[in-house]
């Protein structure tokens, strides 16, 4: 299947679901743009939750702490109950016995010891915790009555770091410390291994949190049914996973629960949760009678939704004198905030530790550290972005150590492609890798050596801007190693007419699913691609499904619809046998069975039988290791600290890429999150756990002015495991990109800046970072 | 991020606006461009009773040379500035070099510089610009009409010498002549961020020698302000490099920063001083002749993001 056509052929108008083209120009429709959804999408024509209309629909509001850790003494509500419009208001107290809990998202764990109620009852644990709920007849009464709610709130001492979290004897639940969890992955290396080495190198690096600013904050809309169910609108990635979760914690039927996913604007991550709002949503609209939605806005998801990062890092590399590394030790405290809701993300930290490099020892040890910040969970690279981070700094330390090139050490050091696949020393079974092969590419692309040699022209003169080259190689992961996220649903049904509806179980927040997966189906079946429409995101419809994270729709979703087209075109060819051709006579090409003079379209067979021409299954699929190597340029103006990046050339081998362009718009994407986290995102907190930005004035994000010139290749090393040879892609920007721009700049204002190994500059770096770096000052060290 | 509730009022005559505002001044504000106090109504920071919207009021949109002053009235929007034409020589330079710095194009389509100097915050270009120049704040009240320069008018961070029954109704810059040299460099962090620091500097030189300065600064203290120090010392001396370097070590040493998230006042006290020097060198290029882009360097605006 790696035959697939490079670039998109034109599509007829979609088939299913009806979207209201009416008012659309016509040069605007879809099968001219490109992509199945980008008409309504661009035209305004999208239906997002905030543009559902339902009769006689409330509106929700949330009263959110603004004290980082206390006794929750009062809630005083009453006056907000009195505003015209208001429908009622909640506390905790007022929920009584229906208060819901958030379902642990590892049943049985240490996460239990810390519950996260819908609303905070005896304690507020982070700045921006939902206290207490009004609902009104619109959003600007609802808001009228969150302001009048009065909160009695006596403080406790604040922690906002992972580290001194962990030593407090301050503890954020009575009775278990803050200490939620403690992983190792890996043997420990012994003193012995760090004693004889030529070389060791440790550094200290600090992951700030970052904000993963979809451009739709999360929505909800809860419709009871005059049947007894409830209909939930949402923006969410796992909308099965919601539904089960919204059953346990409301104590429903699965069955009464209908979740559907309309169209998102974009996730990252971040609404992959059951979040108490939605909880208190759907309960409330239950007890209500009455629909109930709830849009939050931005400065409510600054601090009221999911940070991403969040972790302070320590990495040593032992290595001979050649730099062969001989062993890496990564210690992790990542900061999971109020409540331990994702510890799963660190875990991906401790086991990629040593990434694309052969290391005979690897040890880490992560700790997941509760703390009075916004809780952490899953953001665009989700633990790998912050593994990459760490070990590709003290990398470059080594070389730095060995005066060595860091190309050269990197290439040194590489899971040759002959060990595949290779058991890390963490417990992780990597498929396949090229590393080298796209560290070379990367190198020609942004032609190295020319640029080499132009730092040293610089550094030669005394008035010209000082500039350095980063490197960033890295292995990540796609698709899910554990054994029930790794399956994925899917079904196709053909109707009289001869067309094929797929259902998958993962659900598109932005990914092109809607465009991707029917152009694979009527490939796979040799079919025109309008022939095939696409369901996903709606429970009733699809009966079982994992969703979209991870990167794993195409490596799992579109894998399981092959599968699926394949069995189809088996199925059709039984059918052909029943009606008595001989089966060596079967055979199938483009839409057709046919055998000797008889021929039947898939049509034919849907009407020739009342038994529904149709295959469905889950199909089993491995994690991935996607690779590859990100080269940055940077020019740094040492007397502001500025920093211009030049160049950044991304080589990235996702396996077979079934859609390249889609594909590159992802990286794209993903390296503009990268920029961000290098150069401008973060979520700074005081001293009092108060989160320093409640808007994009505060909490910067970089815009189509700050993308610097993009080079964007690939290699390609098919996914050994699957018929397509894909293997995830969507996340590689924002791993690669980082490391790629800090080892830059740190190259730019030379050898003093990594200062001693503990310490140099941390995230992000900003211009005063970057100054105060330039003119030797202590920068971040700790 | 709603509005709390308030009336609105929407006058098309001018002395029915200030007529609206007279009559709870203490709990109205006025909307022009709306592009900070809408902002802060939907954080509740703001909460007026009565928005006195001035929007329908004629001929307020308007901007005319009246004799050697460029009168902008209360609607003109920042983009009115973006190009060289709106103001005869060097001032039409500097204020189309200015205003490409405010926000991004959908603020400046709406915002208006009138509303920039009546909020006042202490990182704003025009503000930097309007005391640079000295301009004359007009403001219409219930008793008639008063100017205030601007050096008088900023008294703190987001407060003026404003009363709140007045309408800042009218700038006044003063033109400039074509020989004088302008220059403007401001430092932030996107090209959509607010400045952490801005330089306006205005230099008239004779035979290389500096006859008048003015350099106008943005997030250097509480308020825009003039760096009168550094002024003094360039007048009477040569427009070279060191002397500009001068400048910039008094304009820092002289500014009183405020701190925030990610620009300390440390720092910010350095990127006062070299933004002067910058400036000044900007305003000798402008003053040789070269206006368009060979003068500056090019990629200034992006360095000094």
């Amino acid at each position: 299947m790696s035959d697939l056509p490079p670039t998109r052929a034109p599509v007829q108008p979609p088939v299913s679901p009806p979207p209201t083209f009416t008012h659309v120009p016509q040069g605007a429709q879809s099968w001219l743009l490109g992509r199945r959804e980008d008409a309504r999408l661009v035209t305004g024509a999208g239906r997002y939750v905030g543009d559902l209309k339902v009769a006689g629909c409330l509106d929700a509001a949330f009263v959110r702490s603004r004290v980082a850790h206390g006794r929750l003494l009062a809630v005083d509500t009453g006056a907000a109950a009195e505003i015209d419009g208001v429908v009622g208001v909640w506390s905790a107290a007022d929920m009584g016995d229906e208060l819901p809990v958030v379902p642990s998202f590892t049943p049985g764990s240490a996460d239990e010891e810390r519950q996260r109620p819908a609303l905070a009852v005896d304690r507020v644990r982070y700045v921006g915790e939902p206290v207490a709920v009004i609902v009104g007849t619109d959003r600007y009464v609802a808001e009228d009555g969150a302001d009048a709610v009065r909160v009695d709130i006596d403080p406790l001492p604040v922690l906002v770091d992972p580290g001194q979290a962990a030593a407090s004897s301050t503890w954020l639940f009575d009775g278990v410390d803050n200490v939620a969890d403690e992983m190792e992955f890996g043997e420990p290396v012994d003193d012995e291994v760090w004693q004889r080495a030529a070389v060791v190198v440790e550094g200290a690096y600090r992951q700030p949190r970052l904000a993963p600013t979809p451009m739709e904050p999360r929505a909800i809309l809860a419709v009871p049914e005059l049947d007894g169910r409830v209909t939930i609108w949402v923006s969410h990635q796992a909308p099965h996973r919601l539904q089960k979760d919204l059953a346990t914690a409301l104590q429903l039927d699965v069955e009464r629960i209908r979740v559907r996913v309309p169209d998102s604007g974009g996730a990252f991550g971040s609404k992959s949760g059951t979040f108490p709002e939605y909880l208190s949503v759907v309960r409330l609209a239950l007890r209500l009678g009455r629909p109930v939605r709830w849009i939050e806005d931005r400065a409510e998801t600054l601090s009221g939704a999911t940070h991403g990062r969040g972790q302070n890092q320590r990495v040593r590399i032992a290595a001979d004198e050649d730099g062969r590394m001989l062993a890496l030790a990564l210690e992790v405290d990542a900061d999971v905030g109020g409540y331990p809701i994702a510890g799963f993300v660190a875990a991906e930290t401790g086991l990629a530790a040593a990434g694309p490099y052969l290391t005979p020892k690897v040890h880490a040890r992560v700790r997941t550290v509760v703390t009075n910040t916004t809780p952490t969970a899953p953001y665009r690279g989700a633990g790998r972005p912050e593994q990459v981070y760490a070990v590709e700094r003290t990398v470059d330390l080594l070389a730095r150590r060995l005066g060595m090139d860091p190309a050269e050490l990197r290439r040194r050091n590489f899971i040759p492609p002959e060990a595949f696949p290779y058991e890390a020393p963490t417990g992780r079974r990597y498929d396949s890798g090229q590393y080298a092969l796209a560290l070379d590419k990367a190198l020609e692309l942004v032609d190295y050596g020319y640029w080499r040699e132009e730092q040293r022209r610089r550094r030669r003169s005394d008035t010209e801007r000082a500039l350095g080259i980063g490197l960033c190689s890295f292995a990540e992961r796609s698709g899910l190693e554990q054994a029930p996220m790794a399956h994925e649903w899917a079904s196709l049904d053909v109707t009289p007419d001869g067309r094929v509806v797929a259902r998958i179980g993962t659900c598109s927040t932005g990914q092109s699913h809607e465009t991707v997966f029917p152009e694979l189906v009527a490939h796979t079946l040799g079919i025109p691609a309008q022939c095939v429409s696409l369901i996903e995101g709606d429970t009733d419809e699809v009966v079982q499904g994992i969703g979209t994270f991870g990167s794993r729709s195409m490596q799992a979703g579109g894998s399981a619809l092959h599968q699926a087209a394949l069995e189809l075109i088996e199925e059709a060819k039984r059918r052909a046998v029943r009606m008595g051709c001989a089966e060596p006579d079967v055979g199938y090409a483009d839409g057709t069975v046919s055998a000797g003079e008889r021929s039947w379209t898939l049509g034919d067979l849907a009407t020739a039988s009342p038994e529904p021409l149709r295959v469905e299954g889950v199909y089993d699929n491995a994690a991935a290791f996607p690779f590859g190597t990100y080269v940055a340029v940077v020019e740094v103006d040492p007397e502001l600290g500025n920093v211009r990046v030049l160049r950044l050339v991304a080589i990235d081998d996702c396996g077979v890429a079934v859609d390249p362009e889609i594909v590159e718009d992802q990286t794209i994407g993903a390296i503009v999150q990268g920029i961000g986290q290098a150069l401008y995102e973060e979520m700074p907190y005081d001293n009092q756990g108060t989160p320093q930005a409640d808007g994009l004035l505060g909490y910067l994000l970089p815009t189509i002015g700050e993308l610097p010139p993009l080079t964007l290749d690939t290699t390609v090393t098919p996914n050994p495991n699957t018929a397509l040879g894909a293997k995830g892609a969507g996340e590689a920007g924002c791993i690669g990109t980082p490391p790629a721009i800090v080892n830059a700049v740190i190259d730019a204002l030379g050898q003093s800046v990594a200062g001693t190994d503990i310490g140099g500059v941390q995230l992000p770096l900003t211009p005063e970072t970057c100054w105060r770096a330039a003119a030797g000052q202590e920068v971040g060290a700790r | 991020m709603k509005p709390a509730p308030f009336d609105y009022a929407a006058p098309a005559e001018l002395t029915d606006a200030v007529t609206a505002l007279a009559e709870r001044p203490e709990t109205a504000r006025v909307l022009a461009g709306g592009q900070s106090l809408v902002l802060d109504m939907h954080y509740r920071r703001e909460r007026p009773a009565l928005l006195v919207d001035i929007n329908n009021v004629r001929g307020l949109d308007v901007i005319t040379v009246d004799g050697h002053t460029l009168r902008i009235g209360a609607l003109a929007r920042h983009r009115a500035f973006e190009t060289p034409t709106v103001a005869p020589a060097a001032l039409g330079r500097l204020l189309s070099r200015v205003s490409p710095y405010i926000a991004h194009p959908p603020v400046r389509a709406r915002g208006t510089m009138a509303g920039s100097l009546a909020w006042a915050n202490p990182v704003s270009e025009w503000c930097a610009t309007a005391v640079a120049l000295d301009a004359g704040i007009e403001l219409t009240g219930p008793l008639g009409r008063r100017r205030v320069p601007a050096g008088d008018f900023f008294v703190g961070p987001f407060r003026t010498a404003r009363q709140p029954a007045e309408i800042l109704t009218s700038v006044l810059l003063p033109l400039l002549p074509g020989q004088v040299g302008v220059g403007f460099c401001e430092q932030r962090r996107t090209h959509a961020s607010f400045a952490q620091v801005a330089a306006v500097a205005v230099l008239t030189l004779r035979d290389g020698v500096i006859a008048e300065a003015r350099l106008g600064l943005a997030g250097a203290a509480d308020r825009p302000v003039r760096a009168h120090d550094a002024e003094r010392h360039l007048v009477g001396r040569e427009a070279e490099p060191e002397v500009f370097a001068q400048a910039g070590e008094l304009a820092a040493a002289g500014s009183d920063p405020l701190a925030e998230p990610h620009a300390g006042v440390e720092y910010r006290r350095h990127v006062v001083g070299v933004l002067v020097r910058r400036a000044l060198a900007q305003a000798r290029e402008d003053s040789n002749g070269n206006y368009g882009d060979e003068g500056r360097d090019r990629h200034e605006g992006r360095e000094a993001r």
